[in-house]
């Protein structure tokens, strides 16, 4: 593998892991034949990388990284019943064909209502459960959890 | 170490969890990246890339159950520590017996 895709490919990772590995990872990749499948390979392991962090050099106790946490159901469950949610709303509206204004509530903000409530306790188990081991990933997720609230909300306010 | 997902094996048999397979090959003494990956396609068929093994070197690192030797040329040795030893016997005997349930049960079909 030529010295300049060599460096390029070692970009990809982030700065903590380079410290450590970048040397004698160039020294193997420069007696690696470059194949699209090699530079497939290295780039997925760094975009890992970024997303679960080891950190390199002397080892730090295992962290609780973004990607570990957001892979907790109470975590991602309360963002994914939200993205349903919306899909309710905007579902709804595309059938009415624009704005809804109903007296009495259909189906559609029934399932909403549902989908939304289902959040609450499942958010109260995250808090509790992440903030205090990881506060700044756990307010990480909880502001993208709130986002997606914030998104059906506003959807629901101007759509209906 | 990640477990079932990395515990599986790819559609030609090939056996495929990279850190596994390190601690494999570092069982049998200390080897660098290169050493590394010629041995795991020995033992196992299984080709990792160069992103993969340092993905595995880097994990294994953190968890304490390899470590660096002096550097060679620019190659950099790692070796297997005690702990490292303990977690791979623990894996293989759990592969161990979960293969010989898996061939006993094909075995009375």
């Amino acid at each position: 593998m030529s010295p300049t895709l060599t460096r390029l490919l070692i970009r990809l990772y982030p700065r903590p892991w380079r410290n450590r590995y970048a040397a004698e990872f160039a020294a193997l990749l420069e007696t690696w034949p470059s194949t699209p499948r090699t530079t497939l390979n290295i780039i997925s392991s760094a975009l890992h990388e970024r997303i679960s962090p080891t950190q390199g050099g002397p080892m730090t106790p295992s962290p609780i990284t973004l990607g570990a946490i957001t892979r907790k159901p109470s975590a991602y469950l309360p963002i994914a019943l939200s993205l349903l949610a919306l899909t309710v709303v905007l579902t709804a509206v595309t059938l009415n064909g624009g704005p809804v204004r109903e007296a009495d509530e259909g189906s559609a903000a029934h399932i909403w209502q549902i989908l939304m409530a289902l959040q609450a306790p499942i958010l109260l188990i995250f808090a509790i459960k992440w903030l205090h081991r990881a506060p700044r990933r756990a307010a990480q997720v909880l502001a993208l959890q709130a986002t997606a609230v914030a998104a059906n909300l506003a959807a629901v306010f101007f759509l209906t | 170490m990640r477990t079932t997902q990395n515990v599986a094996t790819q559609k030609d048999g090939h056996y495929s969890d990279p850190p596994l397979l390190v601690l494999a090959s570092l069982a049998s003494g200390p080897k660098h990246g290169h050493a590394m990956i010629e041995d795991i396609a020995t033992l196992s068929g299984t080709h990792l890339g160069p992103g993969t093994l340092y993905g595995a070197i880097a994990r294994l690192e953190q968890q304490g159950w390899i470590e660096p030797l002096p550097q060679e040329d620019r190659r950099q040795p790692y070796r297997i520590t005690p702990s490292g030893l303990a977690v791979l016997k623990a894996k293989l005997t759990t592969l161990h017996h979960f293969a010989q349930a898996g061939l006993r049960r094909l075995e009375s079909q």
